[in-house]
């Protein structure tokens, strides 16, 4: 574990973080950039911490890895905003706060004071980021949306799976993941643009949308050619094209292999020297098959039929006498940009980013635990990961008495009222 | 409309390829940086060599795929191997905020490009360096493509069905990913740039962002000792989350609904809405036969509207053409309509956030090759036209 001095890039600027799991690991991304967060939850606790799994699989919201994933690096403070003083305790949090960040469903937002325009106009330095399943206007706008509806409605699960079967998703949300990443990157144009003008600004991020963006080549390959490229199963495509088989079994695991198949594409013939090497290239040897091969080289599509049967025959049998790592060794020499298929236990153990100090200790009451290390390494302003997520209200006296100027009696007078 | 673009007048030099640099540099073309790609014809960028191609016609100026991450841009030919390419690729950096690379880290050393020879010529320059593995460690001069990363990166291993194959998603998905996370890295240097006059070197090792979405997966494995399992379309604390095919839609078969119940309340609308109101147990091991048996007889998109209305989420398994006529989507203005010379009026994926005060406008198609040659090379890097016409002769812009 490295200890850092410099303040990462955000560190003079502070959050509101008003977010449930659709949002907040955006808020997460800000912190991580440096910028202070503050989540603000209900008295009692936000519904995510409600989230498993838990340590030890005990349901304690104290102990959910949902949320100490995603909330690590705020400081959490407790407010009613259903009620009115909470409603003015919040609109002088935002007045200390250089960004806000929500997921409310647009048509609660202007009940609860976060109206677009309302913000604008009341604190019309802020930059005010709105994280909702389709946006906060037009004709779906109100509708509900959980991971998998959005990453089916943005089009990633048409694109998931094997054909006749059903399409899937990724098990770990990305519906939830890309909205969040996505709305940093917007928020972040927003903050750039403040700095010129002092003006802040309403980003309204979409999950579907942001999901849309991870079609790869499937729209133009529908505007151009007509072809939705559908679920490729162990296989790939490329604008419409089926490619041969992906992932290979290894005597250890899996490997996944270039995104054509293995052996077309750029590096045809140095495959099948190294097959040969091995004693395992078969017929590819052959004149009539480097003639084949070498013709694929210009464009990258992929040859189909029989002789993609071949191709792929002789890689599973080829695959499965050695370990993922010598595959992958061999495989990087000819320059054939194959990689392990990584489970969680390969990812701590992995000697690559052992070497570039990735993971880092994150101290809790009892012991230190593991967390995934910076996103990026900026050499003058690095990226850190300082403390993990806020116990239920852990930070209220920081919040409302340093940010706000409460004296310790008026805090546990409005703990008393329940307004946090 | 403002006048007035985020980026106005911050300049970008664009020595990346494939997915995750471009769209980068897209985002700051999309809201008003002047990006100029650095691109030669001796080894083409991978993805204008990738289909779709408009008429299936094989062509440097002709693919979909390269196109739709390159809106808002320029683009001049350089060979770097010519004996006076480095050379000249320098003399744009010294007109250059911001460089944007993927290669393996050994490319730009051998071109005596780093970070630390351009901060020569730049001194507050900002360089972000994006590599599969990053620029250190013992992976570090490894290559590979989104397609592999996701596996990388622990999200395959989270993608599959059931004790099966650990498929990936269908997409190259890292490259749909990752860009995020660097254009965030890369606006805050520029902010800090902004404040105190210091550019700075950006290390971005593309599996470091990547493992970051695979949600709890690295707490339960290092709390818990957990390895966690993909679940298809499912979710581990849900029984009815998932997609269920509906009827055909003339005929095509391939028609599915996501369905999500994650309540006793949404539970009792999707009863109501398929009046069964036998459906009170989220347990009920014959639930999901039973909706599948129901869901097989109706519209996807009618029954999605009925669902929604009734407050239950829902949503079709969208393909490319249902996003084209999505009216949300259409609503947002997701697509923009670009011409471009050799491959017409085309649609280009816009960024998924809207902006109320400095929207995001996507200026041009994507630039043909050297699209841009006398322009760049003429009015900002300053050579004479004897100069340049010396250079075009010798093969460098080739």
């Amino acid at each position: 574990m490295t200890t850092q001095t410099a303040a990462g890039p955000l560190a003079p600027f502070r959050v509101l973080d008003l977010t449930n799991e659709l949002g907040q690991f955006a808020g997460r991304m800000l912190g991580d950039l440096g910028a202070e967060v503050i989540k603000v939850e209900p008295p009692g606790g936000d519904e995510s911490r409600f989230i498993g799994p838990f340590r030890g699989d005990v349901v304690d919201p104290e102990q959910s890895l949902h949320w100490w994933t995603f909330n690590n690096n705020k400081l959490g403070a407790t407010l009613d905003l259903t009620t009115l003083r909470g409603q003015e305790l919040f609109s002088q949090l935002l007045e200390q706060a250089d960004f806000l960040v929500e997921t409310c469903p647009p048509d609660a937002a202007a009940a609860l004071g976060l109206g677009a325009e309302n913000i604008r106009s009341e604190h019309p330095s802020l930059v005010h980021t709105s994280i909702t399943p389709f946006g906060r206007e037009g004709p779906y706008a109100n509708w509900k949306a959980t991971d998998l509806v959005g990453t089916a409605m943005g089009g990633l699960s048409s694109l998931c799976g094997a054909p006749g079967r059903p399409p899937i998703r990724p098990t770990a949300s990305q519906g939830y993941t890309q909205a969040s990443a996505q709305a940093v990157v917007g928020t972040m144009i927003a903050h750039f643009q403040r700095t010129k003008t002092g003006r802040g600004q309403h980003v309204d991020q979409s999950m579907q949308e942001a999901v849309t963006f991870t079609h790869d080549n499937a729209m133009p390959t529908w505007d151009i050619r007509g072809i939705n490229n559908g679920r490729p199963g162990n296989g790939r495509q490329i604008g419409g094209y089926k490619s041969g088989q992906y992932v290979y079994e290894a005597a250890d695991g899996y490997v996944a292999a270039l995104s054509y198949g293995g052996l077309f594409g750029l590096t045809a013939r140095q495959t099948v020297e190294w097959l040969d090497h091995h004693g395992m290239a078969g017929d590819l040897t052959s004149d009539e098959w480097m003639a084949k091969l070498d013709a694929t080289q210009g464009v990258l599509i992929p040859p189909a039929g029989e002789d993609g049967d071949y191709l792929n025959d002789t890689l599973v049998a080829f695959c499965k006498q050695f370990t993922r790592s010598q595959l992958v060794a061999e495989a990087q020499q000819i320059r054939n940009g194959w990689g392990i298929v990584h489970t969680p236990g390969d990812l701590l153990e992995n000697e690559h980013l052992a070497d570039r100090d990735y993971w880092v200790d994150v101290q809790h009451q009892e012991a230190h635990l593991s967390y995934p290390g910076p996103w990026a390494k900026l050499s003058k302003t690095p990226l850190s990961v300082r403390h993990r997520a806020p116990h239920i209200g852990e930070h209220n006296f920081y919040v409302y008495g340093n940010l706000l100027g409460f004296s310790d009696d008026e805090i546990m007078a409005l703990s008393d009222d329940g307004v946090i | 409309m403002t006048t007035d673009k985020v980026f106005q007048g911050i300049r970008v030099a664009d020595f990346a390829w494939v997915g995750v640099g471009p769209l980068v540099s897209k985002y700051l073309a999309d809201h008003g940086a002047e990006v100029i790609r650095i691109e030669s014809s001796v080894r083409p960028e991978p993805l204008r060599r990738a289909p779709p191609f408009v008429n299936d016609e094989p062509g440097l100026d002709n693919s979909g795929y390269y196109a739709d991450f390159n809106s808002s841009k320029k683009c001049v030919s350089l060979n770097l191997q010519h004996p006076d390419g480095v050379k000249i690729a320098k003399r744009i950096v010294e007109h250059c905020d911001i460089v944007t690379e993927s290669f393996t880290p050994k490319a730009m050393r051998a071109w005596g490009m780093t970070y630390e020879d351009l901060c020569e010529i730049r001194p507050d320059l900002i360089m972000i360096s994006m590599p599969m593995y990053g620029l250190t460690g013992p992976w570090s001069m490894w290559q590979g493509y989104g397609h592999v990363l996701q596996a990388a990166a622990g999200i395959s291993h989270l993608t599959a069905y059931p004790d099966e194959e650990p498929i990936g998603t269908g997409v190259a998905y890292t490259d749909f990913l990752v860009p995020h996370f660097a254009t965030s890295a890369v606006i805050a240097a520029l902010d800090h740039r902004q404040r105190t006059g210091e550019g700075q070197n950006i290390d971005f090792g593309q599996m470091e962002a990547a493992i970051h979405a695979t949600e709890t997966m690295i707490l339960d494995y290092t709390v818990n000792g957990r390895e966690q399992q993909a679940l298809g379309a499912g979710h581990p604390d849900h029984d009815i989350y998932g997609t269920w095919q509906c009827a055909a839609r003339g005929d095509d078969d391939d028609r599915w609904i996501a369905i999500t119940v994650t309540s006793n309340d949404e539970l009792a609308s999707l009863a109501e809405v398929a009046e069964q109101p036998g459906w009170t147990s989220l347990e009920s091991e014959s639930l999901k036969q039973q909706i599948a048996d129901w869901t097989r007889t109706q519209q996807a998109e009618d029954l999605m509207q009925r669902l929604q209305s009734a407050g239950v989420p829902a949503g079709v398994v969208q393909t490319p053409e249902d996003l084209r006529s999505d009216p949300q989507l259409a609503h947002r203005g997701h697509f923009w309509m670009l011409d471009h010379p050799t491959m017409g009026h085309r649609a280009y994926d816009g960024p998924s956030f809207r902006l109320s005060e400095t929207p995001a406008e996507l200026t041009k198609a994507a630039p043909l090759l050297g699209e841009d040659n006398e322009s760049v090379y003429k009015n900002i890097v300053g050579m004479s036209d004897e100069e340049y016409i010396e250079h075009l002769v010798s093969g460098a812009f080739d």
